[in-house]
């Protein structure tokens, strides 16, 4: 390779932003300590694979979740949409409607919750803490009544394949969860939504005297999540092959989780999807890693918080030394 | 001009010294042998363009940076100060252009901030709260209700509240940063009035200032920075406008104003029988290369009329139109800016650019449908009008991708200004265009202005600043309570004339 001198202008290529953060460095420590402990199973085929499955659901939540939290919100109801989705899917299937349509429908109401949740955050002022806090309890309640408190089981096999089936032999939802982050990265990154979104975050007010419609922003913003979390629920369902009010309650907390991971991820301290996703997999990894150790379930839950807290910290050492 | 009152020098240890400081990020020397020496009871004024390392410095005395190297002594003894509270409890206080205040609290619980809270098991002591605050506020001579939320107070009172603040943590050595930033004329007498009896009490005062004739009129010494370096320090009396403001630009200070004469008798925009809030049936019409200044006492509406003209506020009555264009009822940002209406807000900091975003992406804001098709925006336009914007204006920054909060306030006010400028607008709304900028900078951005008046611009610029207003335009509106008070062509007009409009005395 010939040297040259000219001095290369500074990109954010995505490798480049995956090396600033301390998050990317556990992501791979977390591998290689895994790896080192069961090499003989850690980053077989069948693991990896294992791992991708299972956070494939976690991924497509938190790919909601950041859209709403690059704009400055968060939305507390996204894993209670994305159950009365699959769970009204799941029921009106057994009522004997036709697969399509039913899961269109359960597509419309994650879209409806998301366009509620909008109304009253951007149109009549709520806090975004409240007013989703608010749905989400609501909306449990109507699962609950969509499933009459029960788990609805018998749902048509093409409805399972979608959850079950493999191509090449890979879980068909990790081709879902893939092509949907990139979408939102692709969104995020080159539409005007996506760079208007990112402006309502960085400050409403100077967005606002730019000419940019800031409540139309927000309201689009938690539009999407509420109809991409619908998505994650539906394929939860296929994937359980049952529609239940309290199935993917877990994906709450991990995808604020790892949207915040994701935050430290680059410089700026901005939501970003591929944060979110190195994010994503650090949780994915560590249940599995700790899973394959023998650990205890609700030691890993512990001890993901205490990742949590280490990698923000981190991240607000960094910053703090300007 | 030399009202200056010799400073009481009793001490022979100046209370406050700084020597041959050294600070730098990222390899970047932001100070590169600083000096500076304060004595009790003084009015020191510190001086610089911005970027001149004025900030940095003024961090550094309190302890928010540590230097790289120098020296810092108090009362003689050397000294390092940890961080803020090392050096407020060494009685360094630093009061910042964004007020330290709190809106949400009371002003006595405002005022006691720092100290502990008289309490009796665990129940706030309301009564002796409130008389330890109001000791402090006599010692200003300021009456200012103390149960009033502080966030309800005037500029000049909230000012009044951080100093009170600052006195009852026992402050005396008082590092002000732009103190009269956000205040009228009369306000401005009012503090001078405070700050020279604070002197008399033996504070040390650092007075760091855009506005010269205040430093002739108010302080005792002065030091000028530049690059980093401490240039220059020396009495007042001795010095003068002139020798100031080429020390501080390193050249000798040209005329500050451009030629006027670019206005055409087009009419570019006419307003008609305007009503807001507080703005009242304003009529009347800019053309087609004017630089129509408007001014009056804060509060008097002037801001508030640029926001409609803007549309970032809805007015209840009157027409705007742009050319033989009208604008609907409540037009709303993006409509008035596709008009042709474009508005450098008052605050840059919170209302003009994003500070985290960077200078690209802060530009592309304001143009997105320029920059992007179907859609998509293309990084290739956005560098384009960045590049433009960025090279007209002389924007000083690493790269494109600098974030806007890194840049100094007058490249700040230029990246406002190129993101604006890159609607082409017909009309442009400044508010307040250089505060808080250097005499330098003022001096780009007065010649920026006549140069876009010069291609057809129409530029309504609202000021507090009389000989700003006289300087750069070409006629002046005044505004009293919502209404326009009187009119005078620039040329014409003196300071005395304008400041009986602003209290409403009509021609």
């Amino acid at each position: 390779m010939t040297t040259t001198n000219v001095p290369v202008q500074p990109r954010t290529s995505i490798g480049k932003f995956l090396v600033q953060g301390g998050t990317t460095i556990a992501l791979l420590a977390l591998i290689v300590f895994f790896f080192a402990m069961r090499p003989d199973v850690f980053l077989t085929f069948t693991n990896v694979r294992n791992i991708l499955f299972q956070v494939s659901i976690l991924a497509i939540v938190a790919g909601a979740q950041t859209l709403v939290m690059v704009v400055g919100d968060f939305d507390l109801s996204l894993a209670a949409t994305s159950s009365l989705s699959g769970s009204a899917v799941a029921s009106l299937m057994l009522g004997g409607m036709p697969m399509a349509p039913a899961i269109l429908i359960g597509l419309v109401v994650g879209l409806l919750i998301g366009i509620g949740n909008g109304l009253l955050v951007a149109y009549l002022n709520l806090s975004a803490f409240v007013a989703t806090l608010a749905t989400m309890t609501s909306v449990i309640g109507l699962a609950y009544l969509v499933t009459q408190g029960t788990t609805l089981f018998n749902l048509p096999d093409g409805f399972n394949a979608l959850g079950q089936g493999r191509l090449l032999n890979v879980p068909l939802p990790v081709y879902i969860a893939i092509a949907i982050a990139v979408v939102l990265w692709a969104v995020l990154r080159f539409t005007t939504t996506g760079r208007k979104w990112y402006a309502i975050g960085g400050n409403v007010e100077v967005s606002r005297l730019s000419g940019i419609n800031v409540r139309r922003g927000r309201l689009m913003a938690f539009a999407a999540a509420g109809l991409i979390s619908a998505v994650a629920g539906i394929l939860l369902a296929a994937r359980l092959g049952s529609g239940s009010a309290v199935q993917g309650s877990d994906n709450l907390l991990f995808s604020v989780a790892a949207v915040f991971l994701g935050m430290t991820v680059i410089k700026s301290g901005q939501a970003n999807l591929v944060g979110t996703m190195v994010g994503v997999a650090i949780i994915g990894v560590m249940s599995n890693g700790l899973n394959i150790l023998g650990v205890n379930s609700y030691v890993q839950q512990v001890v993901t918080g205490l990742i949590i807290i280490a990698a923000v910290t981190l991240s607000g050492l960094k910053t703090r030394e300007r | 001009m030399s009202t200056t009152s010799p400073a009481p020098t009793t001490t022979a240890v100046p209370a406050f010294e700084a020597h041959d400081i050294v600070k730098h990020f990222d390899g970047v020397h932001a100070l590169s042998g600083a000096h500076l020496s304060v004595r009790e009871g003084e009015i020191h004024a510190l001086l610089g363009e911005n970027g001149a390392g004025k900030s940095t410095m003024v961090k550094v005395l309190t302890g928010i940076y540590a230097p790289d190297g120098g020296r810092i002594l108090r009362n003689g003894e050397e000294v390092t100060f940890a961080n803020v509270r090392v050096a407020n409890r060494a009685g360094i206080v630093a009061l910042y252009q964004e007020l330290s205040i709190i809106p949400s609290i009371s002003v006595a619980e405002n005022i006691m901030l720092g100290e502990r809270t008289p309490s009796r098991g665990g129940l706030v002591q309301w009564a002796a709260l409130r008389s330890r605050a109001k000791e402090q506020l006599d010692r200003l001579n300021q009456k200012i209700p103390l149960k009033m939320l502080a966030g309800d107070l005037s500029p000049v009172q909230q000012t009044m509240v951080a100093f009170a603040r600052a006195l009852a943590n026992d402050a005396r050595v008082l590092i002000l940063d732009e103190p009269t930033a956000s205040l009228t004329d009369t306000e401005i007498k009012d503090l001078f009035t405070v700050l020279r009896s604070l002197r008399a009490q033996g504070v040390a005062i650092v007075y760091v200032s855009h506005r010269l004739e205040e430093v002739f009129e108010l302080c005792d010494r002065l030091t000028i920075m530049r690059n980093g370096e401490t240039m220059l320090t020396k009495d007042v009396a001795d010095s003068n406008i002139d020798e100031v403001i080429s020390t501080m630009v390193g050249r000798a200070a040209g005329d500050l104003y451009p030629d006027r004469g670019t206005a055409t008798s087009t009419v570019a925009l006419s307003v008609t029988g305007l009503d807001g809030r507080k703005v009242k049936d304003v009529t009347f019409t800019a053309h087609k290369g004017e630089v129509l200044g408007i001014g009056g006492l804060a509060g008097s509406g002037r801001s508030e009329l640029l926001r409609i003209l803007a549309g970032a506020q809805k007015h209840t009555a009157g027409t705007i139109a742009v050319g033989d264009v009208a604008l609907p009822s409540s037009p709303g940002v993006a409509r008035a800016l596709d008009a042709g209406i474009a508005l450098v807000p008052e605050e840059r900091r919170s209302q003009g650019v994003i500070l985290s975003a960077s200078i690209r992406d802060n530009i592309a804001l304001a143009n997105i449908g320029a920059v992007s098709s179907a859609g998509l925006v293309s990084g290739g336009r956005i560098s384009d009008i960045t590049k433009r914007g960025m090279s007209d204006l002389q924007v000083k920054a690493r790269s494109s991708r600098q974030p806007v909060g890194e840049l100094s306030g007058g490249n700040q006010q230029k990246v406002v200004l190129a993101k604006m400028l890159a609607r082409n607008p017909k009309v442009l709304l400044m508010d307040e265009p250089t505060r808080g900028i250097d005499v330098g900078t003022k001096a780009e951005i007065y010649r920026l202005i006549r140069a876009l008046a010069a291609t057809g611009t129409t530029v309504i610029a609202v000021s507090s600043e009389l000989p700003e207003l006289i300087g750069m335009s070409d006629r002046i509106l005044i505004m009293h309570e919502g209404q326009i008070s009187g009119e005078a062509m620039s040329a014409e007009a003196d300071e005395e004339m304008l400041l009986a409009y602003c209290y409403g005395k009509t021609a």
